[in-house]
Order: C-alpha cells, then structure tokens, then sequence
C-alpha cells in the first residue's frame, strides 16, 4: 500500500530502530548485515543525532536518511550539509517517504547554518539521481577521486 | 543551533572537577584517547549549554499560550516547589549513575565498549553541571529553605543508597550492568529530557537540547553491545548468554517504570507545564519501545543462530516460537529474552510490593515468591544489599507489619554520607523527603 504524504511521521532515529533500518537494506541490497548498520548508526547518533532521521507510517519504520553538517573538504570551507545515507522500504516506494526525510534533514541543516546541501551519487543509480534531481539538487563541479587498496 | 555557553562559579566548578577526579579517574584516559575512538569529533567540555532560540509560550498545562517563565519568583511556590524537586532529582540521577557505572568500568572485555560508557559518563557528569547552573544562576531563595550552595553540597554529597530514585541506588555487579543500564535506564532519561524540553520554566526547556543529543548516544553505548552480545550468545560465546541478558533486564526494567513515577500521578506537571504527559502514558510508551528492543535482540540471536533463514523465513519462524512457545530448529521460547509483566518485582507505584511474577501471575505464599524472584534476578544481584533490603520490607508487608505504601517510602534505604563532596569536610546524614506512594511523585 502507497502512503500519502501526509501519512509519514518523521522523527529522530532511535537506536530501538537498528532492526528496521538493518531490514529495509536487507530489502534493498538483498544482504543482511546488522554490524555494518550498528556501526553506522552508532557513528551518526554521536555526531550528530538530529541529523539521522526515520520516517514512520502507522508506527511502522518505513524509510531513514543519515548526514551530518561539516566542512573542510577541499575546496569546500562552507558548512555543507552533507546527505550520507538514504534508505526507503521498497514495498512503500512512490508515498514520497524520501522526500519527506529530505525535507525534515535539510530544515535541520539550515537550523545548523549550512548554505549548501550535498550529495554523492554512482553514475549508475538512476533512480536515486533521478530523487535528488526531483528535489532540485542539480549535477556538481566536483570531480570524486578514488584508488583501490 | 545558537547555544549559549556557561560555566559555574569558579569554586562550584572547581567543586565539580573534585568530584570528576574522584568518580571518573579514567578521565584523563578518555581524553589522551579521544581522537583513537572519536576521531574529528568535538572534545568533551565541562560547561552548560542553553539553547537559544526556543518557543516563547507556556505548551502545555493550564498556562498554555502564556509567556515561559524565566525567574523562579514568577512560578508561585507550589510550581516553584515542584520544578526543584525535579531539578534536585534530575541532578541526583546524573551524578548518580556515574558513581554505578565507575563500579564495573573496569571490566569491559572491549575496550571500545569500555570509552563508550566512560565518554557517556563525562556527559552525564555534564548533565548534572546543567542542573546545578539552573540552580546557581537563578535566585530560589523565595521558594525554597534551602540555598543554592546548600543544594550543590546536598546532590554532591549523594552516594550510591542515597539517591532520590531507586534506580540509582543499586550497586552494578558486572559490565552487563552497564551495558543494560544505558540501554533501559537511559531510555527513562531519554524520555524526562524530552517532556522537559516543553518545560514552561524555559531556562530548564533551554538546558534540554544539548542533552537530548547526548542521551541519544548513550542509547546506543547500551543497545548496540546488547545487540552484539546476542548474536555472541547465539554463536555459543562462554563470555555472555541471552540468560544473563534477560536476568539484567529483569533487574532493571522494573526501576525504570518506577522512574516515571505512581501510575496515577503526573497530573500535576502537566497542569504546571512542566511535562506533556502523565506519568502512565509516558511510562506505556516506554515499555513498548523496551519490548522492541527485545523483539530485535531476539531476532538477532534468531538469524545468528540460523544464518541459513532470510528475512521472511525468520519473521515466520520467530512467530511460531513466540506464539505456541515452541522449539524450532533447536531455538526455543526460553532461548529467548522476554519483556517481564509491568508489575513483576515492583517496590513504587500502584503495583507496589504486590507479589506478582515474571509473567503477571500472582503469589501468596512469600516463600514461592521469593524462589521465582531467585529464578529470575541475576545471581550477583540476590547477594546484594538492595535485593535484602527490597525482600526485608516485602516480608514485613506480606506479614501485615507494613502497609505498601509505607514500604514505599522506605525504599530506598537511607545511608550515612559525608566526605564525599569536594566542596565540603562535613558528615551529614542526607534526609529523603517522602515520596507520595499514591500521586504525584516527581518523575524525573
């Protein structure tokens, strides 16, 4: 069943909610990997708890979004909201759960004085370019670097 | 988010590092090792953060839509009362838990589970710093007999059996303790910080924020090691078993429903705008966010246990197990942790020394009662003196020697206290003030 925006109640993540979060990845990435998601969340709950959110359909976990405010990148000094982590329930798709998240995380950026909201996508993830496109992100002059180890 | 900066008066401060070196002397160890286990994370600093900016109007009670209150000569005396027994509390709860958990510390097989709990009790230290600024910054001398110095020596002075809250007043057995408290009793905390966050006195309201944030990763200094022990327990790990985890929770989950006070009271902090909700709701809410975290220890013991089963295979198998109290590929209800009836082991509030069990059956014998009890606390905590004390009155209320809530007010036991507080050479006894069985009592 598709929720309707108004449907979706999002609030703070909890750690009571790991088993949610570890499923709806489970869903997505077809892999179960609860250490990765306690190390994750973990990680966000100590930097930055109002930035790691979850959105909720009749007290039903449903979607989380994970991110943080930093700067110091190269050549990016300002505070920069940075979106990390986007997971929606497959089975709930199309009831603008992302979009509420977004919506709820980049108010808490600006609250915490970013001017900017990022985020890094693979070429290959359409559908989530596609989110972000939807939600006026545009393609950045920011060239990614990588090497194997 | 704007927040203001304050410190206490140098001698208070000074007064609150003595204490930090005597309770926390792994302090220094934390901070040499900061960067190792929280790298690019801001340092811990010793100071009260207000948060600026926070809504102006009175949110809940009879004053809704009224200007916040700001000076505790506004709130009339029986307002003013209230807001500093809960202040006074609240502190106690933060030094107090601080002086448990330096118990076992030590004992931490894991030494990143080990600088979780000792940066949660840097922070704790910190929350406690903020209450005594909200009692030191403002003038309560209208209200209340007792000066801000003298409530800064009081809550420094308090010791593990002088508390105001039970919960803080049993002594840790092991670091199973330590982990279980933040995940159960800092979950209480996660709550009172959250209703107070509406508090209509709005220099509590601005203390919460920074706190709240806090307590969120306290949350997890608790939930995620339970997590990892369930699945160590499932793989056959001699270190830990889900027994011990449900037995820990056994022993605390009673303490903390008792935190939020008699079942029929909290009318009077949401009239005063202090609280959104009564003790009941709050305390409902609570138990069920416990009973998903054990729905999801007992999952992950499950899928440990199972690695074979995907998702859906496991949801169906759990529900078997759980609903006909069945064995399914050699995992079994018992294997499990269960949530303990909400009135199993209870020694405040309307189930008060009621002898009713694990699963809300009653006794009436005290001797039956007595061997459930051993069947279902941990074998460390029946050797202790809480657990004497608790059984003590319980046999002097089954004998009709002791009305329930007389027995209430006895818990906790007082205890002699003195050179404790750094700020102070005097002994004293430390007076509980009787807590209302019936309504009331404050929460927090």
């Amino acid at each position: 069943m598709q929720a309707t925006t108004t449907d979706v109640q999002i609030r703070q993540l909890d750690t009571v909610d790991l088993g949610a979060v570890t499923t709806i990845d489970e869903k997505i990435t077809g892999r179960y990997r609860p250490d990765e998601w306690e190390r994750r969340v973990g990680y966000y709950l100590r930097r930055d708890p109002d930035a790691a959110l979850v959105a909720e359909v009749d007290s039903e976990v449903v979607g989380f979004m994970l991110g943080e405010v930093r700067s110091g990148e190269f050549g990016l000094e300002e505070p920069t909201g940075w979106i990390e982590v986007l997971g929606v329930d497959p089975d709930r798709r199309g009831g603008a759960i992302g979009q509420r998240l977004a919506e709820a995380l980049l108010d808490h950026f600006r609250v915490e004085g970013a001017t900017t909201v990022r985020t890094l996508v693979d070429e290959t993830m359409e559908d989530i370019a596609g989110f972000f496109s939807s939600l006026g992100f545009e393609p950045a002059p920011l060239r990614p670097f990588v090497k194997a180890l | 988010m704007r927040t203001r900066e304050a410190r206490l008066p140098g001698n208070y401060h000074d007064a609150v590092v003595k204490w930090r070196d005597t309770f926390i002397p792994d302090y220094d160890f934390l901070m040499d090792n900061w960067e190792k286990h929280f790298p690019k994370e801001p340092r811990f600093k010793l100071c009260a953060f207000r948060e600026l900016g926070i809504c102006n109007e009175i949110e809940c009670g009879d004053d809704v839509g009224k200007p916040k209150i700001t000076c505790p000569s506004d709130l009339g005396p029986d307002r003013a009362r209230h807001l500093l027994g809960a202040i006074r509390a609240q502190a106690s709860t933060e030094f107090g838990s601080i002086q448990q958990h330096r118990l076992t510390l030590a004992r931490a097989q894991e030494e990143t589970d080990q600088v979780w709990v000792l940066r949660m009790m840097a922070e704790e230290l910190r929350h406690g710093y903020q209450m005594l600024h909200l009692l030191l910054e403002d003038d309560w001398s209208s209200v209340s007999d007792q000066t801000g110095p003298d409530l800064v020596e009081e809550i420094l002075s308090m010791q593990t059996g002088s508390h105001v809250l039970g919960a803080f007043n049993i002594d840790f057995d092991s670091f199973v303790d330590n982990i279980v408290f933040c995940a159960l009793i800092d979950r209480v905390g996660k709550y009172q910080l959250a209703m107070q966050r509406v508090s209509a006195y709005k220099p509590m309201a601005e203390s919460m924020p920074k706190m709240l944030r806090e307590e969120a990763f306290h949350l997890a200094t608790g939930v995620v090691p339970m997590r990892r022990w369930a699945t160590e327990a499932a793989e056959g790990d001699v270190y830990i078993s889900m027994e011990m985890l449900q037995k820990a929770i056994n022993k605390w989950l009673p303490r903390g429903l008792e935190m939020f006070g008699d079942e029929r009271g909290g009318g009077s902090n949401v009239r005063m705008g202090f609280k959104p909700m009564k003790n009941a709701e709050a305390q409902d809410q609570y138990r069920a966010e416990v009973g998903k975290l054990v729905d999801d220890l007992n999952m992950r013991y499950l899928r440990a246990r199972l690695p074979e089963l995907g998702r859906n295979e496991a949801d169906k198998l759990m529900e078997e197990i759980e609903t006909e109290r069945s064995t399914r590929h050699g995992v079994g209800w018992e294997d499990l942790i269960h949530l303990s009836h909400p009135h199993f082991f209870r020694r405040r509030g309307v189930p008060a020394f009621t002898m009713v069990g694990f699963e809300g059956e009653t006794f009436e014998a005290l001797d039956d009662y007595t061997a459930h009890l051993r069947r279902h606390l941990p074998e460390s905590y029946l050797a202790g003196r809480d657990f004497r004390d608790y059984l003590e009155t319980l046999k002097q209320v089954a004998a009709g020697e002791l009305s329930a809530v007389d027995a209430s007010r006895r818990m906790p036991s007082l205890r002699r206290v003195g050179g404790s507080c750094p700020c102070s050479r005097s002994v004293r006894w430390v007076s509980e003030e009787p807590l209302p069985a019936a309504a009331d009592q404050p929460a927090s």
